[in-house]
């Protein structure tokens, strides 16, 4: 029943302004940012092509395609603001965590009425996100259930238009990034959504802090349960057997963002690096594709291990590294239940 | 012409200057008076109901049944108010889940539609049903529900088996025993459980009545209980209280997360933008009783009432007084006026929403897929909230509230408890 509290704590130093602010936000977007929304846009279309030529789930090409553009969404999935908030567009392509269920249930509600949004690709965007986006698309890969329910066509055509959908916010919030929002950040304005080099700023240091928090409490915290029940079925993507690797991209993804952001400061870029290459190791120890091994004592132990290497990086990129830019934690999307 | 523009920026000057004189501490006793005042008034509003549940118990007639929804409905403005004291404060968030937890697998408590299905995934008591079970099993012990008492609900089954979904206990349980499921759909109509659900002769309807009407007299007397708690923790010398005015910078930034939090992943996030997107008739706060659009209307007003330093009580009262808003004008002016139009904003919104369900247009009908006005609605509040959000981290900025130790960060102190 807890949540993330004060996350608004940390407060800046107002008037120790970075000298180089306006060069490490335009360094991040371009380096950081924009090659990732046009790799994920890249995958994403060629998923979709991949399922517009086979339907059959145990294509090896087809299932190839998804990992790709799962991979390149995780590398991409920290990025929350923006373009991918336009028009629930992140939600469509990454509905997770589900704790209420709703993915199956709402797959199974589109196939038994052989919707008539399935061949509609403008009417395919009106339907529950939970139905869409790479998630759902797992379930009607891999989820044995699925596979069995309803006709062979009709299961075809939900796969074609979710690929069909994903495709298409990938390439949106590409085409938004490039068009204008890249300029936002870089060139603040009083017009624009952030007013001042610290406000951009903020929002890619808030982006590293939520990407992180995400992965300890939601891709890590929420498969370990408590130690009595542990919840091996809440693991993310573990139908597919990703589970390990998203944290591990993820991961990747947040280091490659804040050694951008601490460019400036090398004894801090080399504290966090360190501190990303601990977690990363605990990670590749772990051996555990579902993280299933949570079941056990012993698999439990290693997982909240890797969790605390992860806060330990948390707690350095909200102690030093805010301070560094001279900009506060601010509110996310993790605040409330 | 000049003349008079030169008096009001004289006038605005004065009161400006007047304004600094306004302290934090006298800002966070504000701040602890407000809480008080909508704590007492929501556990007098928790009595009120309590009285007219015991009404219905001894005389289950369709009147008296109606009169305890209306008494639940008039409960739920002071206590929404209070939810802006929630995120920042500790004391609150922890106590919290006892009387507001939602959404809840409401197959827990009582009888429901066979279409809402069995056990889940995430859920093996999703339908115990326990006024129909006075024994059952749970995390292999076997639990005695002969009588249903507050201990029982609170102590035992209040989230069972760890999950939050089983919430036995607050303000929506008693919701779903007024009102019954809504089987509606994206249709009109709110729950229509009859009266005679609680009947304890032949009339009865659903089986096990009286178990039943022990169920809702245990459930409201806990929710007395639990707020006269709460209530007592922002008196003089209450933990509430003294927690925010031990530190005054740690004092006002507890203000600042409650507001910012509430608007943005909370109410924006979890509460609105994500029933809408997912379509789902129950993705509403108070689904059973259809009173979702007066539960975000409060919530956004209470928000005001923190800024502004300014709260209406049910008698239509005001009490006000030192104030965010007199901090941030001292500092700058011109960010009070766009935090004061952000607030603006969201009532507007929120309002817009309200008026929208009173008038019949229900807050589940918004969120039907394809339906344009529905989610133009909810995303104007949407919207509001995130810009609301943005302002308010101007705010902390302007403010300075630096130097502040990182501490009581629970996401941080303890990962396990976030995602529970």
């Amino acid at each position: 029943m807890t949540r993330a509290l004060l996350s608004l704590l940390l407060v800046l130093l107002p008037l120790r302004a970075v000298a180089g602010l306006p060069e490490i936000v335009r360094a991040t977007v371009q380096q950081h940012v924009l090659v990732r929304v046009d790799g994920f846009a890249a995958a994403a279309a060629d998923l979709a092509a991949v399922s517009a030529s086979t339907c059959d789930p145990e294509d090896s090409g087809l299932r190839e395609a998804y990992h790709t553009a799962f991979d390149a969404w995780i590398a991409m999935s920290h990025l929350r603001f923006g373009p991918t908030e336009v028009a629930d567009r992140a939600f469509a392509i990454a509905f997770w965590p589900d704790s209420r269920g709703a993915t199956p249930k709402a797959l199974a509600a589109l196939i038994a009425g052989d919707d008539a949004a399935l061949t509609d690709p403008r009417a395919f965007r009106d339907v529950s996100v939970a139905a869409r986006g790479l998630y759902a698309l797992e379930y009607l890969l891999f989820d044995d259930a699925l596979r069995q329910q309803g006709k062979d066509t009709t299961r075809c055509a939900l796969m074609r238009a979710i690929t069909y959908d994903v495709a298409a916010n990938g390439a949106a919030i590409a085409a938004d990034w490039h068009d204008d929002y890249a300029a936002k950040l870089i060139d603040p304005g009083a017009d624009g959504p952030y007013q001042s080099d610290e406000e951009a700023a903020q929002e890619l240091f808030k982006a590293l802090g939520s990407g992180l928090q995400f992965t300890a409490d939601a891709r890590l915290g929420r498969p370990m349960g408590t130690f009595e029940k542990p919840r091996p079925n809440r693991a993310e993507s573990r139908r597919s057997g990703r589970s390990l690797r998203n944290v591990t991209l993820s991961l990747t993804a947040a280091r490659d963002l804040a050694e951008d952001l601490a460019a400036e400061n090398r004894e801090l870029v080399a504290r966090l690096v360190s501190a990303f290459d601990a977690a990363l190791m605990a990670a590749r120890r772990l051996d555990d594709p579902t993280l299933a091994n949570v079941m056990t004592p012993q698999g439990r132990i290693r997982v909240e291990a890797l969790q605390t290497q992860v806060n330990k990086i948390r707690a350095i990129v909200a102690e030093d590294l805010g301070p560094q830019l001279g900009v506060a934690a601010g509110f996310n999307a993790l605040d409330g239940d | 012409m000049k003349s008079v523009l030169l008096a009001t920026t004289l006038l605005t000057f004065g009161l400006g200057s007047a304004a600094m004189a306004t302290t934090k501490a006298e800002v966070l006793t504000f701040y602890a008076d407000i809480a008080q005042a909508t704590y007492s008034d929501s556990l007098a509003a928790a009595r009120t109901l309590q009285t007219a549940v015991q009404t219905l118990v001894s005389d289950p007639t369709g009147a008296n049944l109606q009169a305890a929804r209306a008494a639940w409905i008039a409960a739920r403005e002071p206590y929404q108010q209070s939810e802006v004291f929630r995120f920042g404060n500790p004391i609150v968030d922890d106590w919290e889940g006892k009387v507001n937890s939602w959404p809840l697998d409401e197959g827990l408590i009582d009888y429901v539609d066979a279409a809402y299905g069995g056990p889940t995934d995430e859920n093996d008591f999703a339908v115990l049903n326990v006024i129909a079970n006075p024994s059952f099993a749970l995390s292999g012990k076997t639990i005695d529900a002969e009588l249903i008492t507050p201990e029982l609900l609170a102590d035992t089954l209040h989230e069972a088996d760890g999950i939050e979904a089983n919430v036995a206990t607050g303000y929506h349980a008693i919701e779903f025993l007024l009102w019954g499921q809504d089987l509606n759909g994206h249709g009109t109509g709110a729950g229509e459980r009859p009266a005679t659900d609680f009947a304890r002769n032949e009339t009865c309807t659903g089986g096990n009545c009286d178990r039943r009407a022990q169920y809702l007299m245990a459930a409201t007397e806990l929710l007395v209980r639990d707020l006269e708690w709460m209530a007592a923790q922002w008196r003089d010398g209450g933990q509430g209280r003294n927690a925010v005015t031990a530190d005054e910078d740690a004092g006002i930034v507890a203000m600042l997360t409650g507001m910012g939090s509430l608007s943005y992943g909370e109410l924006a996030g979890e509460r609105m933008r994500l029933g809408l997107m997912l379509n789902d008739p129950e993705e509403e706060q108070d689904c059973f009783s259809d009173n979702t659009h007066n539960s975000h209307y409060f919530d956004g007003l209470g928000i005001r009432n923190v800024y502004l330093g300014s709260y209406t009580r049910p008698d239509g009262s005001v009490l006000s007084g030192a104030s965010l808003a007199d901090l941030v004008t001292e500092t700058d002016p011109a960010l009070d006026a766009e935090m004061q139009a952000r607030l603006s904003q969201t009532m507007q919104a929120l309002g817009a929403i309200k008026s929208e369900a009173e008038a019949g247009f229900a807050y589940d009908q918004m969120l039907e897929r394809g339906n344009e006005k529905g989610e133009k609605l909810i995303m104007g509040g949407v919207n509001a909230l995130v810009d609301q959000a943005k302002t308010i981290e101007r705010v902390v900025t302007v403010l300075g509230l630096d130097n502040i130790a990182f501490e009581g960060s629970e996401s941080l102190d303890n990962p396990d408890a976030v995602f529970q």
